[in-house]
């Protein structure tokens, strides 16, 4: 599903994020991305999805070759891929049902068809009741839960979280990653970039640590050992 | 045609969402179009005296008592012919005599030397008006002709005619500094509505690398923002249209006692010119809302 081959990421010359970062994840996986603050779990993320490019090496995502991808193009790769991130990224002057409407709009995606799945989309994560609301007036969880529901109507055979639970309280933590593992139950790849040690030795699941830009382990059923 | 549709409501609901940027957005628009819409306003004003004093100077040919009705109307028709004469007025030597008194009413001195003489010592009058003040000069040599200058006693033109050098003057620096105070206003129009649209897309910045990260593409997060560019400049266009038409049914009443009565020019040239400046002052705050918001937000749309 992602094929990582040598990746380096070098912003400035005494600023190296990743040195020949290699790795594999397959389809149906659900994959965390672990290390300390600076190791290059941000940059790795970014770089699957195009936000940045590689300086060297070659990224391939579902067997679309991305490295030199043109701007044109990554909007389609975008919608392929669902992204949680840590600060929601929702649009404050959209409503929760517009925010996750949004991402089916700039696909193109027929007015009947969004009236069909956004309301199951905002049912799956709890949400069917605030429909209306606006982003300020939700608190941080179910933010996140807009955000999981943005990514999901796209049916993404890939769901990138940035992070997802760095702004929640245990709570809610404990309700997104319930989500997340419900969504790769029906098939879809979850790449999970988090520090969060509870988080990820409760999920008994593939672990890929990095330290210094670097793959330190990679293990199927890793725990977080920094 | 659904994701232009979509683009149309995203702009609406942006515009409406954003009240305030809108609000202040307009505001600076408005300042920038009234700003040379006064600039034209005074330039109309004062071409509009101009051409006030140019129509009070006439050419007056005083002929001598003598001087048959024949020839005084063959002088007439003469000038009349002229194209560059626009009207001919006669005065009869009796009408002439009765102005003189009227205008030296006040002074005893002359009314009293006029009664010691016998008779009429005026005779009849020619007043000249011409198309134009450039024409006097011209109207002056007409007058001049052998034909008719044994019969003239004076022509008054000589007192006009610094005064009309002067208008002509006058006249000629108004329109020249009207022309380039309108312009580098314009271009300060244009300055501030440019930054007021830098200003508006600044503030969503990150709406703009959102909507980017879901997989919009750059046409769609553009549209709505250029549409949004051009309800405000549309909306601007009839809040200005308003407010200058409110200005000028409030400041016209007040200008017509300075002219003697005559209108100021400002509605003639705002009602007859409304077209021309709609479509210039429309076309110029439409084309810039347009490559502003365009090039603004590509700034902001990162990979």
């Amino acid at each position: 599903m992602i094929h990582l081959e040598h990746i380096t990421k070098i912003y400035h010359p005494d600023s190296v994020a990743l040195q020949d970062v290699s790795l594999k994840i397959e389809a149906g996986e659900f994959v965390s991305i672990v290390g300390q603050s600076g190791a290059g779990k941000t940059t790795l993320a970014k770089i699957m999805i195009a936000e940045e490019p590689p300086t060297h090496g070659r990224v391939l995502v579902g067997g679309w070759d991305i490295t030199h991808i043109r701007s044109y193009e990554i909007p389609e790769l975008r919608r392929q891929i669902g992204v949680i991130f840590q600060d929601y990224k929702l649009l404050q002057k959209k409503t929760v049902y517009e925010n996750v409407t949004f991402a089916l709009e700039v696909a193109g995606a027929p007015q009947k068809r969004i009236q069909e799945i956004v309301p199951q989309v905002l049912k799956i994560v709890g949400l069917e009741g605030k429909a209306h609301r606006f982003p300020r007036q939700l608190s941080g969880g179910e933010q996140q839960r807009v955000v999981i529901a943005r990514s999901l109507v796209h049916r993404p055979k890939i769901l990138l979280a940035d992070e997802p639970t760095g702004n929640l309280d245990t709570m809610n933590t404990h309700d997104i990653m319930e989500l997340l593992l419900k969504i790769n139950h029906f098939g879809t790849t979850v790449i999970l970039v988090t520090h969060n040690r509870e988080v990820v030795n409760g999920l008994r699941r593939r672990v890929i640590t990095l330290k210094d830009g670097k793959v330190l382990t990679d293990l199927a059923q890793g725990k977080y050992i920094l | 045609m659904i994701t232009l549709w979509r683009i149309f409501i995203a702009s609406w609901k942006n515009l409406t969402r954003n009240t305030w940027i809108a609000l202040a957005t307009i505001f600076v628009f408005m300042m920038a179009l009234l700003s040379v819409n006064v600039l034209l306003g005074v330039n109309a004003m004062l071409e509009r005296v101009v051409t006030l004093l140019e129509s009070k100077v006439d050419m007056t040919v005083a002929f001598k008592p003598a001087t048959s009705e024949a020839i005084v109307n063959q002088a007439r028709f003469y000038l009349t012919s002229l194209p560059q004469v626009s009207s001919v007025g006669f005065v009869t030597a009796a009408e002439a005599l009765t102005a003189f008194k009227t205008r030296h009413a006040g002074d005893p001195k002359v009314l009293a030397a006029l009664d010691e003489l016998n008779g009429n010592p005026l005779g009849a009058q020619l007043v000249i008006k011409a198309k134009q003040s450039d024409d006097y000069p011209f109207l002056v040599q007409a007058v001049q002709s052998p034909q008719y200058k044994p019969f003239i006693q004076s022509q008054t033109y000589d007192d006009h005619q610094v005064a009309i050098a002067r208008v002509r003057e006058v006249s000629h620096s108004v329109r020249l500094l009207g022309a380039a105070l309108v312009a580098i206003f314009a271009l300060f129009g244009l300055l501030i509505a440019f930054n007021a649209i830098r200003v508006a897309i600044y503030t969503q910045r990150e709406e703009i690398s959102i909507m980017r990260l879901v997989g919009a593409s750059s046409s769609f997060i553009r549209g709505p923002f250029i549409l949004e560019g051009l309800w405000l400049a549309i909306l601007t266009l009839v809040f200005s249209s308003v407010a200058i038409g409110l200005i000028i049914v409030w400041l016209e009443p007040s200008l017509r006692p300075l002219l003697d009565g005559a209108d100021s020019g400002l509605a003639t040239f705002f009602v007859g010119q409304w077209p021309t400046i709609l479509l210039i002052e429309g076309g110029s705050l439409v084309g810039l809302t347009t490559i502003i918001s365009w090039l603004a937000v590509g700034k902001y749309i990162k990979r």
